[in-house]
């Protein structure tokens, strides 16, 4: 385990350190019972358990720089968490010391509507900015399923998706720029509100830096034009292929949606049961195509889609206008697409998704794959993909009161992120590496590649104190997985 | 190893240049003479097309040049992925017309497409009035390949459109200069080529009128891919590529690109929301328009006096620093929806020295500086680089930036002296 490789905190230390941090933060701000600190021994990976020494709530940038000098001075390393919604270990506390809880600082300081930009804290949870936004004809366009939960905060850390990052880009193509706390302390400005600030591209490289850059602070995001009005179809099909043979013929048609999901039969009966939408339990596959922008090109779209559909036998169940999003239908199908992993829960005792990305063109050889390696282990996977970026969330369903499912089930994942690799993919779209996936790192970069990471994290975090052993592996600090997770949402 | 003597035949911009010309015909080769020309404690300067030779710092030390137009391959262009991985010293013009034979393009605004390479392009992050709708050059790439200083081959990112695996070196890389390695590989996201798209020329009588344009434009129920701002100098300079502008009018522009319905939809909202506020609207439609787009992206890079800035401003504004700019003196065009505010100084030749110039470009600066902003030098004579600070006042991230540059080149044999005063 993680936790052996890191020296434990001394008493005395630990005592000292909880002076200095409650004399910063106040007693409310700091968690030091180990009762109270069991919340935080795991995020959305279940998997690592590591319980944080002490937990702190900063409500300011002053006061994360506090709590960042004094563990520097007491040599204790830290971690920024946001919602705890990361599915890969993201804000698992490898090795303990310090959590630092952004949870506290969730203002929006700023929403310029004329500059199209806001400033949030980074505790502010995505949704809240997507309803403070409601009316202004902007918004926030990154809205990963757990949008309800996550913070952006955690948005910037782990570069996260969404269903409509196709056509809208993801994370990094929405932050303007960060305040960032570095690992020793300082405090700096990266990027702002104005464009094209002469060097490197530092907003860019910070996005997606999994908390090993330092601790952001501040968050300034662009706004985007809301889409006029909007189409969203429920197509069914017979099979998989038939599936991605439309999704091939709406991209070559020229037709970029604004989300392009895709849904097996297994995860078709989980929701309906759940949800009772109306999802054909006996498909063998639907598509939820959505395309937004000026209701007057909406039609001509719609009708592109329909035919492609049907020419790869497939049905328009459903045909959704919508201007709003508030229409029911729109936030019945979306609730359910967005739930899907909850409701996986009615059909296995326990379940673990990956997050493996291949080129659009190759679904339905990695759906091959996956139905192969389903077979050989004996174990139903179920899938919901964001299809039209090719990044699929198969989910693994197995009992882990059966030790010998569970080891097959974490074959069968390992399995399919190798199958992603070797179609030319990648092993994380959203989710992030975190420490599920370090051993994956060395398989999709070269040595060279990776030093030159490490390089890079080295300028921004010398000693390696912030979320050590997270994202690059270290010859010490790679963590063996010995039992798959459970899973929340995707 | 010392300046040449006398020019040779290989500029590097700044009336400098390099000792030789290395042509490399493969990566492993690209690599080897990196190490060679390190060990001989030679200065790198990696080139493209040569479209930007001045742009940036003086370079600081002799070298030689690294021409990467030798590695123009595509390495894979999956067109029902929308994605290609090319390298880096294709043209702009030819990939261009590969993606246009599977009707898709690089929603990106490159000048001088003939010459220019992806390399050169994203090396120096360039952009038009399409970023607007469809971003910057960091939009569009997924993953890199460069070569460090130390002649080791780097990859980042991936083939995919979604991927976060590894900290993003596409967006490191991209608008780096060459100061951190050279490009030799890249793979970006390519998007349908749109079936439709109208540039309006919207000519106000004033500043003002155009002010309130704007601002009608940014909730307009139009959704402009482009939105500019011309001062009636920078006018001058459209009706002379034959375009149908309104002398002396201060001009927004508004660029569209989508299916024909919404197109022909939106020139008519256009004409109702813009027509109202007193402004004169004239639209050129899909071929016409050609011409329209093609000087909205040349305006920036073809100087026609002796200094240019760049300022970045809230889009808000865009407007004050037209007002604070004399148009007797300065030609401008902003990319206003983005910020961006081109400056060309045409000023009478009298009064055109640095002594001269250097109060004005302060004055612009500090304007800047005051709401957030910046402004940088992206045109003027070699000698006055120093003292105009060509990439502007320091900034809290700088350090970092030269922390970064320090580790992936400890000698500073990348492009040295070229990009921002801590970075050597």
């Amino acid at each position: 385990m993680a936790s052996a490789t890191l020296p434990a905190i001394s008493g005395s230390v630990f005592e000292a350190l909880q002076a200095d941090l409650t004399a910063a933060l106040g007693a409310d701000g700091v968690l030091a019972h180990l009762d109270e600190r069991l919340v935080y021994e795991c995020d959305g990976y279940v998997v690592e358990k590591s319980v944080p020494d002490l937990v702190v709530f900063p409500t300011s940038t002053e006061e994360v720089v506090a709590v960042v000098k004094a563990c520097n001075k007491h040599n204790v390393p830290f971690v920024p968490r946001g919602a705890g919604t990361s599915l890969a270990g993201g804000t698992l506390a490898v090795g303990g010391g310090v959590m630092i809880c952004l949870t506290r600082m969730r203002r929006i300081l700023e929403i310029n509507i004329r500059d199209r930009y806001a400033i949030v804290e980074p505790g502010v949870v995505n949704v809240w900015l997507t309803r403070a936004l409601a009316g202004t004809g902007l918004h926030y366009a990154p809205d990963p399923s757990s949008q309800g939960a996550c913070t952006l905060g955690g948005n910037v850390a782990t570069n996260s998706g969404g269903p409509h990052t196709l056509k809208y880009g993801v994370t990094v193509n929405h932050v303007l720029g960060v305040e960032l706390v570095l690992p020793d302390g300082t405090v700096v400005e990266i990027g702002g509100v104005t464009e094209d600030a002469p060097g490197y591209d530092m907003a860019g490289l910070v996005v997606g830096n999994e908390g090993t850059f330092g601790i952001v602070t501040r968050v300034i995001v662009r706004l985007s034009r809301d889409p006029e009005a909007g189409r969203t179809f429920l197509g069914v099909f017979a099979s998989v292929e038939d599936s991605a043979a439309a999704i091939s013929g709406i991209i070559a048609a020229g037709i970029v949606p604004a989300a392009l999901e895709m849904l097996d039969n297994l995860l078709i009966r989980a929701i309906e049961d759940a949800f009772k939408f109306g999802f054909p339990t006996d498909a063998g596959a639907v598509l939820i195509i959505e395309t937004d922008g000026l209701e007057a090109g909406q039609d001509r779209e719609a009708e592109a889609i329909v035919k492609i559909v049907e020419e790869n036998r497939g049905e328009i169940r459903k045909r959704i206008p919508w201007r709003t999003r508030t229409e029911p239908d729109y936030v019945a199908i979306w609730k359910s697409r967005k739930s899907a992993f909850g409701a996986i829960g009615r059909l296995s005792p326990s379940y673990c998704t990956q997050d493996g990305v291949v080129p659009r063109t190759k679904l339905p050889e990695i759906m091959r794959r996956i139905q192969a390696i389903s077979k050989e282990s004996g174990l139903r996977i179920g899938n919901v993909f964001h299809a039209g970026d090719g990044n699929i969330h198969p989910i693994v369903l197995f009992d882990e009161r059966d030790p010998k499912q569970v080891e097959r089930a974490l074959d069968a994942s390992h399995q399919i992120l190798d199958a992603c690799i070797e179609l030319g993919g990648s092993v994380t779209g959203e989710h992030g590496i975190g420490v599920e996936k370090l051993s994956f790192m060395p398989k999709l970069f070269a040595a060279e590649d990776l030093a030159t990471m490490v390089q890079i994290r080295k300028v921004f975090n010398p000693d390696d104190r912030c979320s050590p052993r997270k994202m690059l592996p270290t010859g010490a600090g790679c963590i063996e997985k010995t039992h798959p997770g459970r899973h929340a949402s995707a | 190893m010392n300046w040449p003597l006398a020019p040779t035949d290989v500029p590097i911009g700044d009336g400098l240049y390099a000792g030789a010309r290395e042509c490399p015909s493969s990566l492993e080769n690209l690599c080897q003479l990196v190490r060679d020309h390190r060990a001989a404690g030679s200065a790198i300067y990696p080139q493209g097309g040569a479209t930007a030779l001045d742009y940036g710092g003086v370079p600081a030390r002799p070298g030689v040049v690294i021409d990467v137009r030798g590695l123009d391959q595509v390495i894979d262009y999956p067109a029902g992925d929308m994605t290609i991985t090319v390298e880096a010293g294709m043209t702009v013009q030819r990939l261009t017309a590969l993606l246009a034979a599977e009707k898709q393009r690089l929603p990106l605004d490159i000048p001088f497409a003939d010459r220019a390479t992806l390399g050169g392009a994203f090396a120096t992050a360039v952009s038009g009035p399409r970023r607007f709708g469809w971003g910057r050059p960091r939009d569009q790439i997924l993953g890199i390949q460069f070569v460090k200083a130390d002649g080791q081959v780097v990859n980042g990112g991936g083939r995919v459109v979604k991927n976060v695996a590894g900290y993003d070196f596409p967006k490191l890389l991209t608008g780096s200069l060459g100061s951190l390695g050279i490009l030799t590989q890249m793979t970006l996201r390519v998007r349908p080529i749109p079936e439709s798209s109208a540039v309006a020329f919207a000519s106000c009588p004033t500043l003002e009128d155009a002010a309130e344009a704007l601002e009608r434009l940014n909730l307009s129920e139009t959704r402009p891919v482009a939105l500019e701002l011309l001062n009636p100098s920078a006018v001058g300079w459209y009706q002379s590529r034959g375009l149908p502008l309104i002398s002396g009018a201060w001009t927004v522009v508004v660029g569209l690109e989508d299916n024909q319905a919404a197109v022909s939809w939106q020139v008519e909202k256009l004409r109702e929301e813009l027509g109202s506020l007193g402004a004169k609207l004239e639209v050129l439609s899909d071929g016409h328009a050609d011409p329209a787009w093609d000087a909205l992206m040349h305006f920036a890079v073809q100087p026609p006096g002796r200094l240019t800035l760049k300022v970045s401003v809230r889009p808000s504004e865009v407007p004050n620093l037209f007002g604070e700019l004399d148009s007797g003196l300065w030609a401008l065009q902003a990319h206003a929806g983005n910020g961006i505010v081109w400056c060309h100084w045409i000023g009478p030749s009298e009064g055109n020295s640095l002594a001269d110039l250097l109060p004005e470009v302060d004055r612009v600066r500090s304007l800047a500086i005051r709401g957030g902003g910046t402004l940088m030098i992206p045109h003027c004579p070699t000698p006055w680089k120093e003292r105009l600070r060509v990439w502007g006042e320091p900034r809290s991230e700088w350090p970092l930036m030269a922390r970064i540059k320090e580790t992936l080149d400890p000698e500073g044999v990348m492009n040295p002296g070229r990009f921002l005063g801590t970075i050597h």
